[in-house]
């Protein structure tokens, strides 16, 4: 499918708050319970409409250990959107979120739009940090805030979505060098509509080269 | 094997069926056009990453080729590797579209066609460096473990492990020659020769394939072979194989492959060039000079260097010295007849000359270069603080890598990182992620790659590394074979408790059963001299005739399978 803008985002945050299972629910609409740890980078790709026009997600999905941190330092610059994650039922996951946000802003382009997302809110009864206190960080810092599920889906999308309009918009007043693709923004191929097949996602076309064993 | 099938048939297909094309037409607007003159052929294989790293759709593919980033990317699923074998790459900043390095791997077992309980499995990696195109790469990654297989097929009654023991009169008959040119040769030389012989084949390949699919542009090609208990590391281009180890702590590294480039192939290049003058077609000369010959030069006496000259002579300087020289320039930016900086590898059957368009493959080579190293002799104990022992880590990595790190300091990272991570099930993916990441470096503000620690520039070329920790695979081989030895012994054990009760059952059977009769009549001979060597002899036969009708079911016959299939039936009917 041809697309108007292609929005490149990141995933960050401590490791086991749910980085992937956010990604595969937005994606493929399914929770994964045990999800095994992520090694360096996941890609995943989804279409959404905002304001009638298609735009293109494609979310880098990191790993949270500290012995990946360096290597996805670099993967913020070419990113236009990041949800930071923490867990709601760990502390530590939220206490570190200044580190990440040091990180963030550090490495990536001064306009990427940030969303900081308190994930496992289906887990009400082991939660640790209170909503007002994801709020009251986010305000601080300029923000957008959610509580996710990535379970029961619980503002899954509009975590995804409600970035995309920030930085569409951030895109219509003309903030964004959109011809810059470290930007993480790429304008779509001006395509005749019978020439689609460009971004057909899902195809599990490399299977079909065999390769081995 | 089936997926080697279904290729050919798929290619089939494709011939009889051009609506079969569409299959693979999702990929064609994204793949890099070609600049040859058959560009309205389709590629063999549509552009996709190493199967193991499970990026399946075009998205995932497209991501992982952001020149802006170059995301590090490994395997999803860590234990599709055997060995806990690491890997991981990178993409280039942007001097082609698309990844042109490839990988594979295959883990097999080879089996005796009659007799059971001997088999031998061995494991393959191999890495893939493409240039011009990434076609070249891509057939080698989903060919070449196909080829081989058949090669280690054809050789596998010599290979499997008892074959030492052989009888001479059998030995012979595998051969098949007459007896002066009888030569012994060994179960190492067999398998270099596997390597060396698939290489070439492939090579065939591609170039059969000219006619076929759109110009696959070249690759270098660096293989290692586990079996046995040995390891092979066979290579043909300037990709790198090392062996890292550590002694009282100090890390060090062995070369287990040499780079193939002009500059260190000047000598077989030359006496190419020497022997055949018409492959120069008049532009080149096959010489080399202390100081490139000017006009102004002519009729002065020189140093020069021709063939396979090892010091220098004079010569007076004639007209033809001033053209261009065969091999320019020295170590990595060397190029041959001014075009190409790898001597070895697969493809390039239509590369030409820049300038004078002259074609370069005559004087390209496939045929690797083969170290081995038997791991049965590596006298080591492994333990805590160093589980890799003497057997080492073996590293294999396309030239991004070794252009900007040399065997040492790859070697020190490897032994740094692996401390970093003592315990983890990852840790050997950890190294090739940290050896890919150094390499890489990091964007500076003017959109440079630099390296971290110092300011020199960073690998802008696709990287890959494999990163074998052999002791893992010895470690599994050995295991393997002492199982295979108890799963033997319980089979004759078992046997010769059977051909006991089976002997006295047949000899009370009905005398007009002729298969019966033939075969009590066999037992009986056998009982009447209860030697030994004849007993193991009728243990084979009735396995052998029920390995021989199996392999008469099946459609395509090996050759050595069909050989042997022969020599047992004749046996079976005495």
């Amino acid at each position: 499918m041809s697309y108007a803008y292609l929005f490149k985002y990141i995933i960050i945050g401590d490791t086991g708050v749910g980085k992937s299972c956010l990604l595969l629910q937005f994606t493929d609409k399914r929770f994964q319970p045990v999800h095994d740890l992520t090694i360096g980078v996941e890609f995943g790709a989804r279409m959404i409409t905002i304001d009638g026009k298609q735009i293109k997600l494609q979310i880098w999905d990191t790993a949270g250990q500290e012995a990946f941190r360096s290597i996805t330092r670099s993967y913020y610059r070419g990113a236009a959107g990041a949800l930071l994650v923490y867990d709601i039922t760990r502390r530590e996951t939220f206490n570190h979120l200044t580190t990440w946000l040091e990180d963030a802003r550090q490495h990536s382009n001064s306009n990427m739009v940030i969303m900081l997302i308190g994930n496992k809110s289906d887990l009400d009864s082991r939660r640790e940090v209170k909503k007002e206190e994801g709020e009251a960080f986010a305000r601080e810092h300029g923000l957008v805030f959610m509580e996710t599920s990535a379970r029961t889906a619980a503002n899954v999308e509009e975590a995804f979505i409600n970035t995309a309009k920030e930085i569409y918009e951030k895109i219509q007043e003309g903030v964004f060098d959109i011809n810059n693709e470290a930007n993480g923004i790429k304008i779509g191929q001006q395509l005749p509509p019978t020439n689609s097949s460009i971004s057909g996602s899902g195809n599990q076309g490399g299977q079909t080269n065999g390769g081995c064993c | 094997m089936s997926s080697l099938y279904a290729n050919l048939k798929r290619r089939v297909d494709s011939v009889v069926n051009p609506s079969i094309l569409s299959l693979e037409s999702f990929a064609s607007p994204i793949l890099p056009t070609s600049s040859g003159g058959r560009g309205s052929l389709r590629p063999k294989f549509q552009y996709s990453r190493p199967v193991f790293l499970q990026l399946w759709t075009s998205d995932e593919l497209r991501a992982s080729a952001d020149h802006n980033v170059r995301p590090i990317i490994v395997p999803r699923d860590i234990d599709v590797l055997p060995f806990q074998t690491g890997y991981a790459e990178c993409v280039n900043s942007g001097k082609s579209e698309w990844n042109e390095d490839q990988a594979g791997f295959c883990r097999k077992v080879l089996s005796h066609p009659s007799e059971p309980f001997t088999e031998l499995p061995y494991t393959y990696f191999g890495i893939f460096d493409g240039h011009a195109g990434v076609g070249a790469a891509l057939a080698a990654a989903n060919q070449f473990h196909h080829i081989l297989h058949e090669k280690l097929v054809d050789i596998i009654e010599m290979l499997l492990p008892d074959s030492d023991n052989i009888p001479t009169e059998k030995k012979s008959m595998i051969f098949q020659y007459p007896l002066s040119f009888q030569k012994t040769v060994t179960k190492e030389e067999l398998i270099i020769g596997a390597l060396e012989s698939a290489f070439a084949e492939m090579d065939a390949m591609l170039a059969e394939d000219r006619t076929k699919y759109r110009n696959a542009g070249g690759c270098t090609a660096l293989v290692t072979l586990f079996i046995g208990g040995k390891m092979y590391v066979s290579n043909a281009g300037d990709s790198r194989a090392v062996l890292c180890q550590r002694k009282d702590g100090v890390a060090f590294p062995t070369p287990f492959s040499f780079d193939h480039t002009p500059d260190t192939e000047r000598e077989r290049l030359m006496t190419t060039g020497k022997l055949n003058p018409a492959l120069m077609a008049n532009d080149y000369v096959a010489m080399e000079y202390t100081k490139r010959p000017s006009k102004r030069d002519l009729g002065q006496r020189t140093l020069y260097k021709e063939g396979s000259m090892k010091g220098w002579a004079y010569k007076t300087l004639t007209p033809n010295d001033l053209k261009m020289p065969l091999v320019t320039g020295n170590g990595k930016r060397s190029r041959l007849l001014g075009t190409i900086g790898v001597t070895r590898g697969f493809g390039d059957h239509d590369l030409r000359a820049l300038g004078s368009g002259i074609l370069i493959k005559p004087f390209l080579s496939c045929h690797p270069e083969v170290i081995s190293r038997d791991l049965t002799t590596v006298v080591s104990i492994p333990d805590e603080n160093n589980e890799d022992g003497d057997y080492g880590v073996l590293i294999m990595a396309t030239d991004g890598l070794w252009d900007v790190a040399d065997p040492e300091a790859v070697s020190n990272t490897v032994f740094k990182t692996l401390d970093k991570y003592p315990t983890e099930k990852h840790r050997y993916t950890m190294v090739a992620q940290e050896l890919v990441a150094k390499s890489r470096g990091r964007v500076n503000s003017s959109g440079h790659w630099r390296l971290a620690d110092v300011e020199a520039a960073a690998t802008v070329d696709d990287i890959s590394v494999i990163c074998i920790p052999v002791y893992q695979y010895y470690k599994q081989w050995v295991e393997w074979e002492k199982e295979n030895q108890e799963k033997k012994r319980k089979h004759e054990e078992e046997l010769q408790n059977r051909t006991e009760s089976m002997s006295s059952v047949e000899i009370a059977l009905d005398d007009t059963d002729e298969v019966a009769l033939s075969d009590s009549l066999k037992e009986t001979n056998l009982e009447e001299t209860p030697d030994e060597k004849t007993t193991k002899e009728n243990e084979d036969i009735p396995e052998r005739t029920e390995e021989d009708t199996k392999e008469d079911t099946k459609p395509a016959k090996k050759k050595g399978k069909g050989k042997k299939g022969s020599s047992s039936s004749s046996s079976s009917t005495c």
